[in-house]
């Protein structure tokens, strides 16, 4: 390290944007309550991933791919070893397929819980939320019981998985299709029936169809404006290849769309419901056969090493369509480069679109909205107009604003 | 230069939409690969996935000519210092809603040489093309002509920008300011 020059010391390489909990900054103009510009400045949290894995052999970057994101970890190792496997020319068995599918599935049904959690809990509909964390930790058990882990699962490997659906595994999935069958209506329920929850979320954060086409938004956020997109179904990859998965939008079930955190709410909701399906799906056409083309890593690695070209994985992870890029070379065992676009990437350009025209007590709503980290907020700057200053509103004053918002709807 | 903001739900075969960007562009054009990804029990083909290379050129012309098949819907930049050239790959996707397996993963390689790293910007027709644009001008130093705000992404406020963390030349990020990466 140079020591004369200390601006080299933080050196983070590489834009990792990784998806949920990630530090972001929303810098809004304000006039009176209403925000009347946002810019978004991202940068905090880049660790130089992409940088790394130009010292480390594809087997290695695995761990590095899960070590993106808490939630959507499988969805960035997918993403990473379709890439690879593209490269190599790499069959996947077809069960290796199925439970890929099935443990994306187990993800997107705890993001979509979790979200909805936290949703209701940015606007003061506490009992909603700990409804959330308690359904939450069925499927995290059942991610436990199926992989050994909660988070980072290290399920997936180039040309399969590392753990089969045993029995007992496939007993407790099929408990769990029963679990949320049975109690994830509350849910839907504050979507449909509770008239404070509509309030709050009807018309706010509005992205119109066509600003979500030019700004590529992706996923649930894109859905929910009303664009019939997904990768599962436009471009079905593993166990999908099989299946027939409609895009679930809101104008299916409401006639309309608004494109606002109602619709968003809406589509996730709905989500949940068909990545149950999903599951119960693969479990019932679950193939027979290996999980792993070639299971003995020195061998895998002696055959990605004369593997050369480039490759490209975009799969439909909870929050949008990941996507990953990269270029391996004939006799080096490292990974050339590699490119990793997690979909918040794209759903924050879309963020001052979102903001304009509404409220503050109605900002961290709207950036809950499409998913990504609530913490961001201890980092926005906030500048009245009217007043000339800046002030800075932290993350609990902010909070208790849009809580206090729902308490005067409340009251009438 | 108006875009259509809307995709079409008529797509069109990859094949065709491939012969008609040959015929049109010719030895500017050139196919790196054209991919079909596979899946499911009886490992069918689900879609599509092409690679193609032009010149920078000619890169709005043929960015335009795609435009009339349907919105563009882009993904991300990649790319890679290659010695005298900076390779930049947009991907894209075509007929991202037109029906089930109809998707066209689409990706356009540009060689943009060291001497005049610059590329036109995508930001009028394609806005959300942004924070990428930003990005790869911050890593890899290549300029956009016609990008709005060219202010610093990823990298921190305080960043010295005559380091392009990408970059493998003289121009990267060399062994003293690289730490513990094990």
């Amino acid at each position: 390290m140079a020591s004369e020059n200390k601006k080299t010391y933080k050196i983070p390489i590489g834009p990792v944007h990784v998806g949920l909990k990630e530090p972001i900054t929303a810098w809004l103009d304000l006039d009176g309550e209403s925000i009347t510009n946002a810019t978004i400045r991202p940068g905090a949290i880049h660790r130089g991933i992409e940088f790394m894995a130009r010292d480390r052999n594809p087997i290695q970057v695995i761990s590095l791919s899960e070590r993106i994101c808490g939630i959507c970890s499988f969805s960035h190792v997918v993403c990473f070893v379709r890439a690879v496997e593209n490269v190599a020319d790499m069959p996947v068995p077809a069960r290796a397929q199925y439970i890929r599918a099935i443990v994306l599935e187990l993800e997107r049904i705890h993001s979509h819980v979790l979200w909805a959690g936290v949703a209701c809990y940015t606007i003061g509909f506490d009992s909603a939320f700990h409804l959330g964390m308690l359904l939450r930790e069925k499927v995290m058990d059942i991610l436990e019981a199926f992989t050994g882990n909660r988070v980072n699962y290290g399920m997936g490997t180039i040309g399969g998985v590392r753990w089969d659906v045993t029995p007992a595994v496939n007993q407790a999935l099929r408990d769990m299709i029963q679990y949320y069958r049975d109690e994830f209506d509350a849910f839907y329920d504050v979507v449909t029936e509770d008239p404070i929850a509509k309030a709050r979320m009807r018309d706010v954060g509005v992205l119109s169809r066509e600003d979500a086409i030019s700004y590529c938004a992706l996923g649930p956020t894109a859905r929910a404006s009303g664009i019939r997109c997904d990768l599962r179904w436009s471009a079905p990859y593993e166990a999908y290849g099989d299946m027939d998965i409609k895009p679930i939008v809101p104008q299916d079930y409401y006639g309309e769309v608004h494109g606002d955190v109602f619709d968003r709410f809406l589509v996730r909701v709905l989500e949940v419901y068909q990545s149950l399906d999903i599951i119960e799906a693969c479990l019932d056409g679950l193939p027979e056969g290996p999980i792993m083309t070639e299971p003995k890593i020195p061998k895998l690695l002696g055959q990605l090493k004369k593997a050369d070209g480039m490759g490209w994985g975009a799969i439909e992870a909870p929050r949008g369509d990941d996507t990953h890029v990269l270029k391996l070379t004939a006799g080096d065992e490292n990974v050339t480069w590699w490119k990793v676009r997690a979909p918040t990437y794209s759903n924050a350009v879309s963020w001052p679109i979102m903001f304009k025209n509404n409220e503050l007590a109605d900002a961290p709503l709207i950036i809950n909205s499409v998913d990504p980290c609530i913490s961001c907020m201890e980092r926005m700057l906030i500048t009245d107009k009217g007043q000339d200053t800046g002030k800075v509103v932290t993350k609990s004053e902010l909070l208790e604003r849009c809580r206090d918002k729902t308490r005067r709807l409340m009251q009438g | 230069m108006p875009c259509r903001k809307e995709y079409v739900k008529e797509s069109k075969d990859p094949q065709e939409v491939l012969d008609c960007l040959q015929e049109k562009f010719d030895k500017d054009l050139a196919v790196e690969i054209f991919r079909e990804q596979k899946a499911g029990v009886e490992n069918k083909t689900q879609f599509i996935e092409l690679w193609l290379k032009i010149t920078r050129e000619r890169f709005i012309e043929l960015v335009d000519e795609l435009f009339e098949f349907d919105f563009l819907h882009f993904h991300i930049t990649s790319g890679n210092d290659d010695g005298d050239v900076v390779t930049l790959y947009y991907h894209f996707s075509l007929f991202r809603v037109a029906d089930r397996g109809k998707r066209l993963g689409l990706t356009i390689g540009v060689a943009v040489p060291k001497d005049d790293l610059v590329m036109p910007s995508l930001f009028d027709r394609i806005p959300g093309i942004e924070y990428s644009e930003r990005e790869i001008r911050e890593m890899l130093g290549v300029d956009f002509d016609g990008l709005p705000n060219k202010a610093l992404i990823f990298l921190p406020d305080d960043w010295d920008q005559t380091i392009k963390p990408w970059r493998r030349d003289e121009t990267g990020p060399g062994p003293d300011v690289v730490r513990e990466l094990s």
